[in-house]
């Protein structure tokens, strides 16, 4: 277990090392000067223009420029955003709580709801059910984030004013401190009666949305896994043995079924993360997905740099603990079988 | 069975929502985060909106208007011709609290001194604070127009220029030239975190700087000490909302009072509806297309009017601007004080066109370049959009333009060197001063690198922006202003297009908003019922 832990964290190594180089390089790919482009129509003289190019590092060749990049990456430093003079570490810091929350809720939705809904169409296969779930996920796996953020805005929050249309909290009603940078814990934490409850509402929405892809992939995936498991020997000899249905279903094949659904669980975080940056533009979530997008916009090289390093190193921190949950779940992966 | 009831009344109470009893806030549904809190080192509206209600500045501009008045300065008188400004600076102003800064003194001289130096003097304790670029003041041509700025008493500021201009006077009503602390930046810097000062402002404006949160709120309160027109609400929040259909779904749903640029397509669906209310007024810009007067055959005025004539500006407006912009018949908006309503716009006129052509001695077909911008700009929403349309205009008379861009900084630096033959450009407003425009057309910009993109260079125009700098009376300033549209507008140095306009929208329940031709956004005197 342990070479296989060693084995799997020396993996992320090269990983790393291409991540650094991509970001770097496609970064560089985008057309024009980060000074120059940020410059109106004022235009800007060829000294101060001199001045910040030096300040970015932009004068120096290029073999250098990345030298300089990794030697700051290695000893922790993410360099410091354009537009606020912030270390883009500390900003990632604050926004990063935001993300991982709506990521949970949203995950949470999919699980909870994917996991039962693929069993039972397993176990009802060819029924109505089943062939509605099936069709259902179909829409959820293709459905535009957007469009669906947007309708469901329009139509629960606007049109039936049943929830809020953005934000975490209600910002006139509520203001209070936020140490963790959870909403739902620090709305907690706080004396305020029905702040909780009012975070929770704010997260419905973007949860739904974000967990809607997701979704439809556990789902499927579970009712495939669960069709497969049901057919096993050990599913019959336990129904020989006279256990109940509920018992051999939820004992004997689900716990064996969901060991794909765990992998595809990891697997969704990066899709989570992609889709984090529509969903946190949509319903003005304060995330890391947000803050790249306007990163881009701002071309802030720094922070956009620093922002999908630290995404990236993430995605595959989470990819390597699933990956050894899964060595633990399943000795046969750990012992290279 | 009980689990169900229980999970359901969870989620009844989940939408229902819990109220709870608050003071009268009001909330601005903004369109991005601040990049910091000090309008000095940052350069976009997003950060000006953020800043502006937390300080005030030596001069101020009327709520709604370009007009310039008194701020911390009460008063000033002009002297030397135009070349000396003394400031008498306003009593008894309070700085905002902090919870961990308390000042010990009212606003003075020193404050005044410390705000300027800090972005014209190197050896300046925060001039490289946060990074240290100063734009707006470099943009601004401050370091050339300043000689020295002087205290002679705690209440008086003496400012000394190397050239005669008034039109500083509405520079420093420019959100750069707000006024912060010099005692909280010195009780910053010896606590060894100067940065704070650009983090958590310590102003003297209409509300006090609360608390930020990255990408998601910004809370001011109301400053009951405040001098000037008082806040009428207790809260002011700004609700950080980026995309645009969210900010109008808040608005509906009542979570915002005020929206920040609301999309063209959803106005008509606003003005329908009765618990919406909708404002407007044309942007402090215009969008033109500058022939090169240096290249023939646009050294001669006649092509240049014929060019002119042969584009359809309605049908650019209807189509790339979808009725949010409007004909410019001048360099300067309609907004804007000395705006002459008498210059007649220049006609659609095809025909014509070709006449004045041939009579200027071009033949058919003549081929021009037209480069066209390769980024929206405020002024002008698709730049290759307009090339186009402007590119079959001008088939229809025998001249073939080839379109041409480049990526923007590229753009725009070859365009200022006078690269192009032809080619599209804007300007927007910062002060509100028509000096601010017409210099644009003055004869030292059209060197290369200026922003005199036609390089047209007029004598007799020339000398009137030079003697209108030196004018203090604001109404016989107007009249230079206003033979300089004359000869503008006769010369065709470019063919203007449009000023965007600018829409604002609201809950009925708002009064007191006043929309400002500057494209800012400002909350005091503003209430809801």
């Amino acid at each position: 277990m342990l070479a296989y832990f060693l084995r799997r964290v020396a993996l992320t190594v090269p990983t790393f090392l291409a991540l650094m180089f991509l970001t770097f390089v496609a970064i560089r790919l985008v057309l024009g000067d980060p000074v120059e482009v940020r410059v109106g129509e004022h235009g800007i003289s060829p000294e101060r223009l001199a001045f910040f190019r030096h300040q970015l590092g932009l004068d120096q060749p290029l073999w250098k420029q990345f030298f300089d990049y990794v030697w700051k990456l290695l000893h922790g430093d993410f360099g410091v955003s354009l537009a606020t003079q912030q270390k883009v570490l500390t900003e990632f810091a604050t926004l990063f709580p935001a993300t991982l929350e709506l990521a949970f809720f949203a995950m949470m939705f999919a699980v909870l709801v994917g996991v039962p809904a693929g069993a039972i169409a397993a176990v009802k296969r060819g029924s109505v059910f089943d062939q509605a779930l099936m069709t259902v996920s179909l829409f959820g796996y293709s459905m535009p984030i957007f469009w669906w953020g947007l309708l469901l805005i329009m139509f629960v929050s606007v049109k039936l004013g049943l929830l809020p249309v953005s934000g975490r909290i209600d910002l006139i009603n509520y203001y209070f401190d936020q140490p963790t940078g959870f909403m739902t814990i620090d709305a907690l934490l706080s004396d305020e009666p029905g702040a909780f409850l009012d975070a929770l509402r704010h997260l419905v929405l973007p949860a739904i949305v974000l967990g809607t892809v997701p979704l439809g992939v556990i789902a499927r995936m579970t009712r495939s896994s669960m069709l497969e498991v049901l057919n096993e020997d050990y599913v019959r000899t336990a129904r020989a043995k006279g256990l109940s249905p509920g018992r051999v279903i939820g004992v004997h094949a689900l716990r064996n079924a969901l060991l794909p659904v765990v992998t595809v669980i990891g697997l969704s975080v990066s899709g989570l993360m992609a889709g984090a940056v529509l969903t946190e533009t949509i319903f003005s979530w304060p995330g890391v997905g947000h803050w790249l997008i306007d990163s881009i916009g701002r071309r802030d090289y720094p922070a956009l740099q620093g922002g999908v390093m630290l995404v990236s190193a993430v995605v595959i921190l989470v990819n390597l603990i699933v990956d050894l949950i899964y060595g633990m779940i399943d000795p046969r992966i750990s012992h290279g079988r | 069975m009980k689990a169900i009831t229980l999970a359901g009344l969870g989620l009844a109470a989940l939408l229902a929502g819990v109220g709870a009893a608050s003071a009268k806030t009001l909330v601005y549904c903004s369109e991005g985060s601040p990049e910091n809190f000090t309008p000095a080192i940052n350069t976009t509206g997003t950060s000006f909106d953020a800043a502006r209600p937390v300080y005030n500045r030596l001069t101020e501009f009327k709520r709604g208007t370009t007009e310039v008045v008194p701020g911390l300065a009460e008063s000033w008188d002009i002297t030397d011709g135009g070349k000396t400004i003394t400031f008498h600076l306003r009593k008894g102003v309070k700085f905002h609290l902090l919870k961990d800064f308390k000042a010990t003194r009212d606003f003075n001289a020193d404050d005044v001194l410390w705000s300027i130096d800090r972005q014209w003097k190197p050896d300046h304790p925060y001039f490289k604070v946060s990074g240290g670029k100063y734009d707006y003041f470099n943009d601004m041509d401050m370091p050339t127009l300043l000689e020295s700025v002087e205290k002679t008493d705690d209440h008086t500021v003496v400012m000394k220029l190397k050239t005669p201009n008034v039109a500083i006077l509405a520079n420093l009503a420019m959100d750069f030239m707000a006024i912060g602390s010099k005692e909280y930046a010195y009780f910053l810097l010896k606590k060894g975190t100067p940065e704070q000062f650009d983090q958590a402002p310590v102003g003297t404006g209409p509300f006090s700087f609360v608390a930020y949160q990255k990408d998601s709120v910004i809370r001011y309160k109301a400053n009951k000490n405040y001098y000037g027109e008082k806040p009428l609400v207790d809260d002011l929040v700004f609700a950080i909302t980026p995309d645009a259909t969210a900010r109008y779904a808040k608005l509906k749903a009542g979570e915002c009072h005020v929206n920040a640029y609301p999309r063209p397509a959803d106005l008509a669906e606003m003005e329908k509806d009765p618990s919406l209310k909708v404002i407007h007024a044309p942007g402090l810009n215009v969008a033109y297309w500058a022939f090169n007067n240096q290249k023939p055959p646009f050294d001669k005025k006649e092509v240049r009017q014929a060019l002119s004539m042969a584009i359809d500006r309605d049908a650019i407006i209807k189509d790339v601007y979808l009725g949010a912009g409007e004909k410019a018949t001048t360099l300067i908006p309609p907004t804007m004080w000395s705006y002459d309503d008498k210059i007649a716009d220049i006609p659609y006129d095809p025909e014509k066109a070709k006449e004045m052509l041939a009579a200027a001695g071009v033949h058919a077909p003549l081929d021009i370049d037209l480069w066209y911008q390769p980024v929206s700009r405020p002024y002008n929403p698709n730049g290759k959009r307009i090339g186009e349309m402007m590119q079959s205009d001008l088939a229809k008379i025998g001249v073939n333009a080839k379109l041409i861009t480049y990526e923007w900084g590229e753009y725009r630096k070859r365009i200022q060197d006078g690269e192009d033959m032809t080619g599209q450009m804007g300007w927007t407003g910062d002060n509100g001063d028509p000096d601010n425009f017409f210099f644009l057309l003055g004869c030292p910009e059209g060197k290369p690198a200026g922003n005199n993109i036609p390089k047209w260079c007029n004598a007799e125009f020339n000398d009137l922006l030079v003697k209108a700098r030196s004018v203090p009376d604001q109404a016989e300033r107007a009249k230079l202003y206003q033979r300089m549209q004359e000869i503008e507008h006769d010369e065709a140095p470019s063919l203007l297009v449009a000023h965007s306009i600018v829409f604002e929208a609201m809950r009925s329940n708002v009064t007191g908003y006043k929309q400002s031709p500057l494209g800012t956004h400002a909350f005091e005197g503003v209430d809801i019922q």
